[in-house]
């Protein structure tokens, strides 16, 4: 129980620094600043609150997520090979 | 430890649905990505007209949803009943809460002239219809999932008040609260990609 607090209070914090980075002038780094702490966040609420870090009985459930985000970059960057280069 | 890798298998079905969600999600989030390259500076600039503190204190909402979620299958594990159900219906109040909210902050939208194909917004430029046009398809998706995640959590509490499930048959409440978590990481990503641009 004592864990669940602890992530939930570095999720909150967490988003305190996302809302106060974004009321800067961080020019390029601040796309790539604010997608850090989401993907840190979601990590955190995969891990501990879905569990992902505890599945023992079919271990490499762990990895659809990483799978799932890698076909979704592999999209992205054939995406914009195209609309880049046009 | 038959029923045990039965478990694992029902999750591991959760799993694949969550997958699935997340690729429906991801097909607009490379549409976003897309339009945004194309219109960076109206973008930062329609975002900038967006409720910034509405939208903070629905992500605090939704994320600590979560942890009462959480604290829910906790207690039900450790054979404490009515806990459990106290924090399930907390998440399933903080789910309502954070609609209320969104609705609130459409209707001022709305009440603005901005909404989807209004004649307002279809005088300004491209981008900024755009613009609106996947906050208003992404958020909407996303509240809609939001009210789903309300009604199956609902059902499960009176499942749970009926004693359907109980701390040796957890399983239906991990899995709706695999479901709600995911609907919170997705609102962890529309967050600063549609408040927070600059």
């Amino acid at each position: 129980m004592r864990t669940y607090t602890l992530v939930w209070l570095s999720l909150v914090i967490l988003t305190g620094v996302a809302v106060s980075t974004a009321g800067m002038d961080w020019g390029r780094w601040s796309l790539g600043i604010t997608l850090f702490i989401a993907f840190v966040k979601s990590g955190l609420i995969l891990n501990y609150f879905m569990h992902l870090k505890d599945e023992k009985q079919i271990k490499w459930i762990r990895w659809l997520i990483p799978g799932i985000l890698a076909i979704l970059v592999l999209f992205m960057g054939l995406t914009f090979l195209d609309i880049a280069f046009r | 430890m038959g029923n045990h890798k039965n478990e694992a298998y029902s999750r591991l079905g959760m799993w694949l649905f969550l997958l699935s969600e997340i690729l429906l999600f991801g097909g607009l989030f490379i549409l976003y990505s897309v339009y945004r390259f194309q219109n960076a500076q109206i973008f930062h600039l329609a975002a900038e007209a967006l409720n910034r503190p509405i939208g903070t204190i629905n992500t605090i909402v939704l994320l600590t949803s979560s942890l009462t979620m959480a604290l829910s299958i906790y207690f039900l594990k450790m054979e404490k009943p009515r806990r459990s159900l106290f924090f399930l219906f907390s998440t399933v109040a903080l789910g309502v809460l954070f609609l209320i909210n969104k609705s609130v902050e459409w209707s001022i939208k709305f009440h603005h002239g901005v909404y989807p194909n209004a004649p307002r917004l279809l005088e300004r430029e491209r981008g900024e219809i755009l613009f609106y046009g996947l906050y208003y398809s992404m958020t909407g998706l996303h509240a809609l999932h939001v009210l789903v995640g309300i009604g199956i959590l609902s059902g499960v509490g009176l499942w749970m008040m009926r004693g359907r499930i109980h701390h040796k048959h957890v399983l239906p409440l991990e899995n709706s609260g695999l479901y709600w978590h995911l609907v919170d990481i997705i609102w962890v990503f529309l967050f600063p990609l549609f408040y927070l641009i600059t």
